[in-house]
């Protein structure tokens, strides 16, 4: 039991970076949870053209490949998309139903501060936003002091997931077989 | 005051005079370059030090920047991806992040492909990516090497067997056919003058700007006792300031 008491003490001594890195939910979890354990086959979207620049419009630079996959099942389609924070991706999950976004979450952080935007508290404000005519939020996000970096992040991959989700719903490309 | 003590008195501060010279022109070489380093660390980013990399030759030497002895090529055409260290090229361009290990590499007809640490990188002919396949996108566990099979497609070799991928690289399943007509990708040697282009890319992008300015303002380039000599010229610019105020005080009476 003493042992036990000591290794919390301790734990709770490690610098919070430490604990804050990891992976919070892998990609298929999150895909499993998003479709009820049925997750439809990928597609993917090429970010080429028109795609492309509006990209590099929401996240002040080009998307790192040209395309992306997403998973969709009528009006409802998951992304899996990495942002850098600082210096690092990080990996989001976003959830898109009927041109809105009905979840985010953080899957992979790689970054040793600013992990406090995987927290409900924080990600809830983005439920139910949408893109405006700017291909901004239509709504304000409260920051997190020491986080801007992610927080910022966050931002920009949930406008980006919500232009592909309507780029998507207008031309699916290559269904899965 | 007698002529005797006039004389000694001048004599005094003349030779205070002196010292405070020698001081200041010890200390004036290196207060010159703290100034101008420190000028530069302030504006990094309006001047572009954030970017830039040091490629002189003699200061890499200096920080004992070497070229990596582990080296790995496949030939993509007529092209090569290398991993030089930890560092991915396509001829001279540098790919995004950090690898491990380079498995091989192949071309397809519209595609390039490449094999790294656990992921399959998808390429464009001109060298961009198109997409980074990993484990949870079906990539094979354990890749030994890939390949081209009879029919131009890619065959990836796993722990156990074989693996194809669909023709958009959103499935995979087991490969089974003629072995022998699989054109497995092989490492080979780089061209000289690409290796040497190569290596002194390698060499220019290793050692950024900001951090020979940063050494050189604290006198960690000059070696273990660099910091001590900022610290002495430190020392003699409080000197200096001591003695200059002391010679003003003493000829304003």
């Amino acid at each position: 039991m003493n042992r036990l008491l000591l290794l919390v003490a301790l734990l709770g001594l490690l610098p919070a970076h430490l604990v804050a890195r990891g992976t919070y939910q892998t990609p298929d979890e999150f895909l499993t949870g998003v479709f009820d354990g049925q997750v439809p086959g990928p597609r993917v979207l090429w970010l080429t053209g028109e795609r492309k620049a509006a990209a590099k419009k929401i996240l002040g630079h080009s998307y790192p490949s040209l395309r992306v996959r997403y998973w969709m099942r009528d009006a409802r389609s998951a992304w899996i998309l990495e942002e850098i924070g600082k210096d690092m991706p990080i990996t989001f999950g976003v959830v898109i139903e009927n041109g809105r976004l009905a979840q985010i979450k953080v899957l992979v952080f790689r970054e040793s501060r600013g992990a406090e935007i995987r927290h409900p508290f924080f990600t809830e404000q983005f439920e139910g936003a949408a893109l405006d005519r700017e291909l901004a939020l239509d709504r304000p996000i409260d920051g997190i002091s020491g986080a801007t970096l992610s927080v910022r992040a966050m931002k920009k991959i949930a406008a980006l997931a919500l232009y592909l989700d309507t780029q998507a719903q207008l031309q699916h490309v290559t269904p899965s077989p | 005051m007698s002529r005797h003590h006039r004389r000694k008195h001048r004599f005094k501060l003349r030779s205070f005079y002196i010292w405070h010279r020698y001081m200041g022109i010890t200390a004036a070489a290196f207060m010159v370059l703290v100034a101008v380093t420190g000028v530069f660390m302030n504006h990094t980013e309006r001047l572009g030090v954030d970017d830039s990399f040091v490629d002189d030759d003699w200061i890499l030497d200096w920080y004992g920047i070497q070229t990596p002895d582990n080296m790995t090529s496949f030939r993509v055409g007529d092209r090569f991806v290398t991993r030089m260290g930890k560092h991915l090229y396509l001829d001279l361009n540098e790919f995004e992040g950090r690898y491990r290990e380079l498995t091989g590499a192949a071309k397809l007809t519209d595609m390039l492909v490449v094999a790294v640490d656990d992921s399959i990188l998808l390429l464009t002919p001109e060298g961009e990516l198109v997409e980074r396949l990993q484990a949870e996108d079906g990539v094979p566990a354990a890749m030994q090497r890939i390949g081209v099979d009879a029919a131009g497609d890619l065959v990836v070799e796993g722990a156990y067997q074989l693996y194809t991928p669909d023709s958009d690289f959103l499935r995979w399943q087991a490969w089974d056919g003629d072995r022998s007509r699989i054109r497995w990708a092989q490492a080979e040697a780089l061209p000289a003058t690409l290796q040497q282009a190569l290596q002194r890319h390698y060499r220019g992008e290793a050692l950024p700007l900001a951090r020979v300015l940063a050494d050189l303002h604290t006198g960690r380039f000059f070696g273990r006792f660099g910091p001590w000599l900022i610290d002495l010229s430190a020392l003699l610019l409080l000197l200096l300031s001591l003695s200059g105020s002391w010679m003003w005080y003493k000829r304003r009476r």
